[in-house]
């Protein structure tokens, strides 16, 4: 039992050397602002577009996250080597130690894991999709900012197999305590079998 | 030091690309994905498919460490793999000069096949494109874009001879 | 390369200036230059699927006001819509999906003329907000490097072909061309958002080419909204600013790899 969790604590040591050697090494960096600026500005304009319905503004996001996070996926797995996770533990070890770091340069915390240990928080301490963003007031009810996060990582999950729901629980933005992401697998895609196999 | 072919196959069971070499000494000889090749591909997905489920089960399944194969040996050639998370599988066949061919693959993966494939926003990403009659083995798309092709030939031509 | 150490109270050289504005730069956040490409690529086909949307609303909205007794249906039918969502809420229902990203790119050449215009101008008015807020952030941060003085437009495109085609491309513009008479050519000859995109098909069939460029064009729209943006809030509003894009041809010697066109900015400011 002993060896399995020092194993599991140096994987996760490991995960944050790993991740925080390609961000410093492997990685071409732009300015935090520029980026928080022009997320801002695709923001803006979908609220215009849209006509400040922000249930469909959250969705467009959602939606345009999952599109990236299909090829975002392969970028990371074959930048990090990263073979396919056994559990969801290690699955939320991954892309907080490992993700976030290399794209974003934040270090979500996990946590709130359920019974099962099939869902999970991740609690961000730092956004840097929001930084210096202030909602309109009536923005702070529906809108859910930093949406398309959650569509990168459901459409970036669902390419390793696993199907999840990913959605904001809490924003910052909104007044509220903390920003959390909470991220629940629905179930393990079976990979296919050819035809004549089954 | 000679390679005999390449391949990828995808999540669909699909072979999406292939490239035979037929004279060792030159690396601008044989066929790209071509149709001939598709019974070949049908098999070498079968070989590496059983052995890879039969290897994962035999694994240690407590250690976390789930085992994958890397290389598989016959009389006659070597067959390397390199496998991904998403169901990639990239494919070497080779002679047995070299032990491991798992860099040259890594490369192909994150240089060639990210590059002009995940990051190229004019072709799908997936040749399915989300038609069950193209998965599960029974698909015939391949990436062709003459980019990809190019990149390839680059930089396994010193490799091929 | 060693400057003396900088005291305070001590009047700083510009080499000193602008080592301790790269110090300054490089203390800043960052985040991966790939996020940030991905971002603004992804907004191409983004405007294509809000342009399917909206032109659906406004048709549905113009509809409705034709016929008087729609309307108390429609306000029935919206409230259980509204009160569905609600539901799909709570249960975190993954919202409907668009399209993949290719096919939305695809769909912006051949949709009708009204709404390729739609997504062009909602790709320059994203453009224009990026370069008016970017210019705030370089211009008013400081930067030595940096002084405009009675708007001296040359200035602004050099500031625009340097700084911030640096921050948001990685590279400066290659080439710029001007007849000191308010015209400008800006030639980016390896522009990258768009370096690996490539379609099927032989290079030696001529059409390809063609279709390359035509799907890659919408990639174009906001850099040019980028440097109106940049114009106007340098004091050059949109009325006296003319911008366009196209593909030209790559001196000899680039990377038979990368998208086989440059692409050129022409820009035409009035009464200059």
């Amino acid at each position: 039992m002993s060896t399995t969790d020092k194993t599991s604590s140096s994987h996760s040591k490991s995960l944050k050397i790993i991740g925080d050697e390609i961000w410093k090494n492997k990685t071409e960096k732009i300015n935090a602002e520029l980026f928080a600026m022009t997320y801002g500005s695709i923001v803006s304009q979908l609220c215009q577009d849209f006509q400040r319905d922000y249930k469909k503004v959250n969705d467009q996001l959602f939606t345009m996250g999952y599109n990236i996070g299909v090829r975002l996926i392969e970028d990371f797995l074959a930048r990090t080597a990263m073979p396919r996770c056994e559990d969801m533990v290690r699955t939320a070890e991954v892309i907080s130690k490992c993700a976030f770091k290399i794209f974003l340069n934040i270090s979500p915390q996990v946590s709130n894991w359920s019974p099962n240990k099939e869902a999970f928080s991740l609690i961000f301490p730092e956004n840097p999709l929001s930084e210096f963003v202030e909602l309109p007031m009536d923005a702070t009810k529906d809108l859910w900012y930093s949406n398309i996060l959650c569509g990168v990582m459901k459409g970036a999950l669902e390419m390793v197999q696993l199907d999840c729901d990913v959605y904001f629980v809490s924003d910052v933005l909104r007044s509220e305590q903390q920003t959390e992401i909470r991220v629940k697998l629905n179930k393990v895609l079976r990979d296919e079998i050819p035809i004549g196999e089954d | 030091m000679t390679i005999y072919s390449f391949w990828i196959f995808d999540k669909h069971c699909n072979c999406i690309f292939n490239r035979e070499w037929t004279l060792s000494s030159d690396s601008s000889s044989g066929t790209t994905n071509s149709k001939q090749n598709s019974e070949t591909a049908k098999l070498l997905y079968g070989l590496i498919y059983s052995l890879r489920n039969i290897t994962q089960k035999l694994s240690n399944t407590e250690s976390g460490n789930k085992n994958d194969i890397r290389t598989i040996s016959t009389g006659k050639y070597r067959v390397h793999t390199y496998c991904t998370a998403t169901g990639l599988w990239f494919v070497l066949l080779t002679d047995f000069f070299q032990q491991s061919y798992l860099q040259v693959l890594q490369h192909i993966y994150s240089h060639i096949y990210v590059k002009y494939v995940s990051h190229n926003l004019l072709l799908p990403y997936d040749l399915t494109e989300n038609q069950p009659i193209l998965m599960r083995g029974q698909g015939t798309r391949k990436i062709t874009n003459r980019h990809f092709i190019a990149a390839l030939e680059s930089f396994l031509s010193p490799i091929v001879e | 390369m060693s400057t003396p150490p900088i005291q305070t109270g001590q009047v700083l050289t510009s080499q000193q200036k602008a080592q301790q504005f790269k110090l300054f730069e490089d203390s800043l956040p960052k985040v991966n230059q790939l996020a940030f490409q991905l971002l603004l690529n992804e907004v191409v086909p983004l405007s294509m699927a809000v342009e399917e949307k909206v032109f659906d609303d406004k048709i549905q909205v113009n509809e409705s006001e034709d016929q008087t007794n729609q309307k108390a249906e429609d306000v029935d039918n919206s409230d259980a819509s509204n009160i569905t969502k609600d539901i799909e809420d709570k249960l975190h229902i993954t919202p409907e999906l668009d399209l993949p990203s290719h096919v939305l790119i695809h769909q912006i050449s051949t949709t009708n003329a009204e709404k390729r215009e739609g997504v062009i101008k909602r790709l320059q008015s994203i453009g224009f907000n990026i370069g008016s807020k970017l210019t705030e952030l370089l211009v008013f941060k400081n930067n030595p490097n940096i002084r405009f003085k009675d708007a001296e437009v040359l200035l602004i495109m050099k500031f625009i072909c340097r700084d911030v085609w640096k921050q948001i491309y990685g590279k400066q513009i290659d080439n710029l061309k001007t007849n000191h008479r308010g015209t400008f050519y800006l030639f980016d000859y390896d522009y990258r958002p768009i370096r690996n995109f490539v379609v099927d098909g032989d290079i030696s069939d001529p059409s390809l080419l063609e279709k390359e460029t035509s799907l890659a064009q919408p990639f174009l729209e906001i850099p040019i909204g980028i440097i109106t943006g940049v114009l106007s809030s340098l004091g050059f509003k949109s009325e006296v600013v003319a911008c366009k894009a196209s593909f030209v041809d790559k001196p000899d010697g680039t990377s038979k790899l990368n998208f086989p066109k440059g692409v050129s900015f022409h820009i035409q400011i009035v009464n200059q």
